[in-house]
This record gives C-alpha cells, sequence and structure tokens, in this order.
C-alpha cells in the first residue's frame, strides 16, 4: 500500500516524532511503500538543519533524511509553518535577505495543498501529533 | 471500519471522550503513548464497550514498564500489529 504520514509535533519535546519513525520503518520493513512524510505545526522542526542532540540520543533530522535516501520518501515542509519559525531553505534565505539557511534537501518547503493532494493520492495517510 | 488511535492517558485527558463518542460499532481503538495507561485493569472503566475492539501498542507499554499489567481484555499489539490494524482499517483517525 501507499503510505503517507502527516507529523504536527516537535522533536525532543513530546513521543510523536519517535512514533512516527517507528511506524515509518516497521511500515517499510512490511513491504509498504511510504511515498511522504509531511511535516505541519510545529512538526516543521523536524527538519533544522543544524539540529545538533547529543551523541548518544536519536538524531531524529539525519534518520528521516536516511528515511528519504533510502526509501525515495519525499520529506514536504509546510511553508507557511517553517518560515515563520526560522526554517528556511536556501532560495527562501536569499529571497528573505537572511544570511545562512537551516532546510536542505532531502526536506523540501512546500504548501498545504501537497497535503490534500497526498491525502488523495495515498491509501493510507497516518497522523502523528503531541 | 476505521481504526482511531489515542495518545493520551484517559486518566489525565478527556480527549478519550471525543474518540468515543465518535467511533462507529464496528470502529477499533489502539492505545499508544501515555494512553497505553488506560489498558491497566483500574482505568480499563472508560472503555467499556469496546470489548474484542480495543488494542494497546506493547512498545508503549514496555517503555513504562506496564507490560504484564494489562487487562486481558485489552488486545497487546507490537508497531507491526499497529501497521496492520492501519491496513485492515479503512482510515486512521488520531485523537490527541
Amino acid at each position: 500500500m501507499r503510505y503517507a504520514i502527516l507529523l504536527l509535533a516537535a522533536p525532543y519535546t513530546n513521543q510523536a516524532s519517535h512514533s512516527a519513525l517507528r511506524f515509518a520503518r516497521t511500515l517499510l520493513a512490511r513491504g509498504h511503500q511510504l511515498e511522504t512524510v509531511f511535516f505541519y505545526q510545529e512538526g516543521v522542526q523536524n527538519a533544522a538543519r543544524l539540529a545538533s542532540p547529543p551523541q548518544d540520543e536519536p538524531h531524529l533530522v539525519d534518520a528521516w533524511s536516511a528515511l528519504s535516501r533510502e526509501h525515495g520518501t519525499a520529506l514536504q515542509v509546510c511553508i507557511a509553518a517553517a518560515l515563520r519559525r526560522g526554517l528556511l531553505d536556501e532560495r527562501e534565505a536569499a529571497r528573505h535577505g537572511k544570511q545562512g539557511y537551516s532546510v536542505e534537501p532531502p526536506f523540501e518547503l512546500t504548501g498545504l495543498g501537497q497535503l490534500i493532494d497526498i491525502g488523495l493520492r495515498c491509501d493510507r495517510l497516518i497522523t502523528f501529533a503531541p | 471500519m476505521l481504526l482511531h488511535t489515542l495518545n493520551r492517558s484517559p486518566a489525565t485527558s478527556r480527549v478519550y471522550q471525543q474518540a468515543l463518542a465518535a467511533m462507529g460499532p464496528e470502529d477499533r481503538l489502539l492505545l499508544v503513548e501515555d494512553a497505553v495507561q488506560g489498558a491497566l485493569p483500574k482505568l480499563m472503566r472508560y472503555f467499556t464497550g469496546l470489548e474484542g475492539r480495543l488494542f494497546a501498542l506493547r512498545e508503549d507499554l514496555v517503555a513504562r514498564g506496564l507490560e504484564g499489567q494489562c487487562d486481558p481484555s485489552v488486545q497487546i499489539v507490537d508497531v507491526d500489529g499497529f501497521v496492520l490494524l492501519t491496513e485492515e482499517a479503512e482510515k486512521t483517525v488520531s485523537w490527541y
């Protein structure tokens, strides 16, 4: 089946991001396809390029990136939620006259309309929230 | 048939009431994260009427030291079972 995950919670503040990652790995192990993880509301913090958790803790940002590289999962980040939280890719940083950027591929800034599209396209959409 | 997931303990949040009110007669409820407390015999009273349709996530029970303490009417599933439940359900609704 074609799955998608909607993640609404920030990393390291509650269990939701870890639950979502665990679910993602398990569904892939069962032979399903994970088309997209959509990061919305505080969930956009999962895309923070500069996140540097202690080495003995799970690195959620790297874990999502690895998942995308290994399984072709799109990592879509709501642009409106991201920009107001200081999460800008190179293009948006340039557009807003900011030095440096905080989001990089495979995470991509995208519109909320994509979430509607995912809901229509995928067989299953599972939400993980705070 | 829909799968509903709940991640708040019925002892600390009332969102379980909304989940129960929204559930159809065939729908299933999976307790995850802090909601697994609801599988304890003492807190089972919040979920009467769900016999055979109430599940709790093993990994979250283990993380809280609650494995082996659940009411026998609750079906314990691991994350693999969670995915299976989402396969079997037409849609999954998350309550939080």
